[in-house]
């Protein structure tokens, strides 16, 4: 488990990996749980229907449908709390990697090694990207295999589509996170800056729908890309998963060239 | 010509935002030799360190490590290097063993066995994470990190201050055999004791400015002795005031106090001799101090 940077990197993450998927299944293992209920209670579709548009767009990014198993899942899990989670494992593996190991005075051991900079950025970034696609993936089979006790009935392809557009969300994020890391090495500030962006493409996302100005906006958010073509129910929207990606490659590339040309901290 | 020299640092400056950390440092270091870098905290030593391992780039001049450019070329620098830093800083679940495993891979070398055996020599359990350690034991696995490539340099940022005597005794055993190989060691301190046991030579930084470079052996000549001597009848101060190498002599009736470089105790001897004397008392002042009062001296005079 220690022959690169990115073996070692992901066995670092191996206990709070665990620790993410369990949680993940219950919290999933939750809503499945509660839905046979909220199906039999009409009242939560109306309750949705009656609220502001402002309020419920927060809340539920398209289609807020509770009658449906999709529709229900949308609200519940993939508006909120999904992004929360893979956010928040992804931004905090990306600023662990680089200026956490400075602030741990591991990185001079480290890179006395004959291994180059690029390379500890680019492995650093696999096992965070990965680590990131392990939680998506166990979220997906987690609503396939507990949706099919209550009889949820998922289109498996579908939530596999939700599921990698969520693990995309996630590695944008962290890639930011990265990024700022490369170039500056401060934990706080790797860490602070892309969950602050986070909330704000978040609400421009929901918003842009009700407010003018916000409308230009709307797709430059990595949430649109997320769930602006609702893969729950229309499956993989490659256009967005492209935007994603690229995004991606530019600040990985950024977080390459800022560590490589920075002095490291003692 | 530089690809057979270990270190080579010319007019090395080195700012942090208005900070000067480095103020033109140049020195070489030659193949077989142990360089003693003395300093006190924040004269620049560990700044040195991390330029010639590609840590920090520097703001003027350069540092190059068998002929690479430090900066440019770390990779190159890393394969022929072995790095003990100042924090002995590890990962802190991983055992020893799990360490030399890790950079043994990073290193693309087989180097689990000499690990093994460098840390029994050290009397170093491989098995505990770096984290339950004792400072004395994260030292001791920061050397076997470094060692166990064979690294033509040995760059150590204060690999001792944490060991007892007898550890030290193994590592410098180890520093020895590894120049008799032709290796060479940059060793960092704050202290002289803790290098003169080992170093060839020494420089001394302060304020970020190289100082003085001194060969051990030379400076021990230097080094001065303490001497106190009663008599049983007064003496004159001349006989003794036209002595050569005497410092802050004092006569006073029937004692005499001063202190004397080597090379002047057998002239001193002698002229004390040829009076009868009640007590004699001679002792080599501590390297460190006449070391440290030699430079101040040298420093004030250059002002």
């Amino acid at each position: 488990m220690l022959r690169s940077v990115f073996a070692k990197t992901l066995r670092d993450q191996r206990r709070s990996l665990a620790w993410w998927s369990v949680s993940l299944v219950l919290i999933v293992g939750m809503y499945v749980a509660i839905w046979p209920s909220v199906r039999d209670q009409p009242s939560v579709g109306d309750f949705l229907d009656q609220m502001p548009e402002a309020i419920r767009s927060l809340f539920a990014s398209s289609g807020a449908d509770m009658s449906t198993p999709v529709g229900y899942l949308q609200v519940e899990l993939m508006s909120f709390l999904g992004p929360a989670v893979v956010l928040l494992y992804a931004i905090g593996a990306a600023v662990a990697a680089i200026g956490g190991e400075e602030e741990h005075h591991t990185m001079d051991l480290l890179l006395a090694n004959p291994i180059r900079r690029s390379r500890v950025v680019l492995d650093k970034f696999a096992a965070m990207a990965v680590g990131t696609f392990l939680l998506a993936a166990v979220t997906g089979t987690a609503l396939v295999a507990e949706g099919q006790i209550t009889g949820m009935d998922l289109p498996v392809g579908n939530v596999a589509a939700a599921m990698l557009h969520l693990a995309m969300l996630g590695v944008v994020f962290g890639s930011l996170a990265l990024a700022l890391s490369g170039w500056t090495g401060w934990a706080g500030l790797s860490r602070g800056i892309p969950a602050a962006l986070a909330v704000v493409a978040y609400a421009v996302n929901a918003l842009a729908p009700l407010v003018d100005w916000l409308e230009p906006l709307q797709k430059l958010s990595p949430f649109y890309q997320y769930i602006g073509g609702d893969p729950l129910r229309e499956g993989v929207d490659l256009p967005s998963v492209l935007v994603s990606v690229t995004t991606t490659a530019v600040l990985v590339a950024l977080a390459v060239v800022g560590f490589r040309r920075r002095d490291i901290a003692a | 010509m530089d690809e057979d020299l270990p270190v080579r640092l010319s007019g090395l400056r080195k700012r942090f935002g208005t900070s000067v950390a480095l103020e033109g440092v140049s020195l070489t270091i030659e193949p077989g030799e142990v360089f003693g870098y003395l300093g006190p905290n924040g004269a620049g030593k560990t700044t040195t360190i991390r330029i010639l391992l590609g840590m920090l780039r520097p703001s003027s001049g350069t540092a190059r490590v068998f002929g690479l450019d430090s900066w440019r070329e770390s990779v190159a620098v890393h394969r022929l290097v072995g790095y003990v830093p100042g924090e002995s800083a590890l990962y802190r679940r991983l055992t020893g063993r799990q360490h030399i495993d890790y950079f043994a891979h990073l290193r693309h070398r087989e180097d689990d066995a000499r690990g093994a055996v460098l840390a029994a020599d050290l009397d170093l359990d491989l098995d505990r994470p770096a984290g339950a350690l004792s400072r004395g034991n994260r030292q001791k696995l920061s050397i076997v990190l470094a060692l166990m490539s064979e690294p033509r340099l040995l760059i150590l940022d204060e690999p001792t201050s944490g060991l007892d005597p007898l550890v030290q005794q193994a590592f410098h055993a180890m520093l020895r055999s590894h120049t008799e190989r032709g290796g060479s060691v940059l060793f960092s301190s704050h202290v002289l004791g803790e290098v003169q046991r080992v170093a060839d030579r020494i420089g001394v930084i302060r304020l970020g400015q190289l100082i003085a470079v001194e060969r051990l052996d030379e400076l021990r000549a230097k080094s001065l002795h303490r001497v106190r001597a009663s008599f049983v009848d007064p003496v004159p101060v001349d006989r003794f005031s036209a002595l050569p190498g005497l410092q802050g002599l004092v006569v006073t009736d029937r004692t005499l106090q001063c202190s004397a470089p080597q090379w002047a105790l057998d002239g001193l001897l002698k002229r004390v001799a040829e009076h009868s004397v009640e007590d004699f008392e001679c002792a080599e002042a501590d390297l460190d101090e006449s070391f440290m009062s030699y430079y101040a001296r040298e420093a004030t005079d250059a002002s």
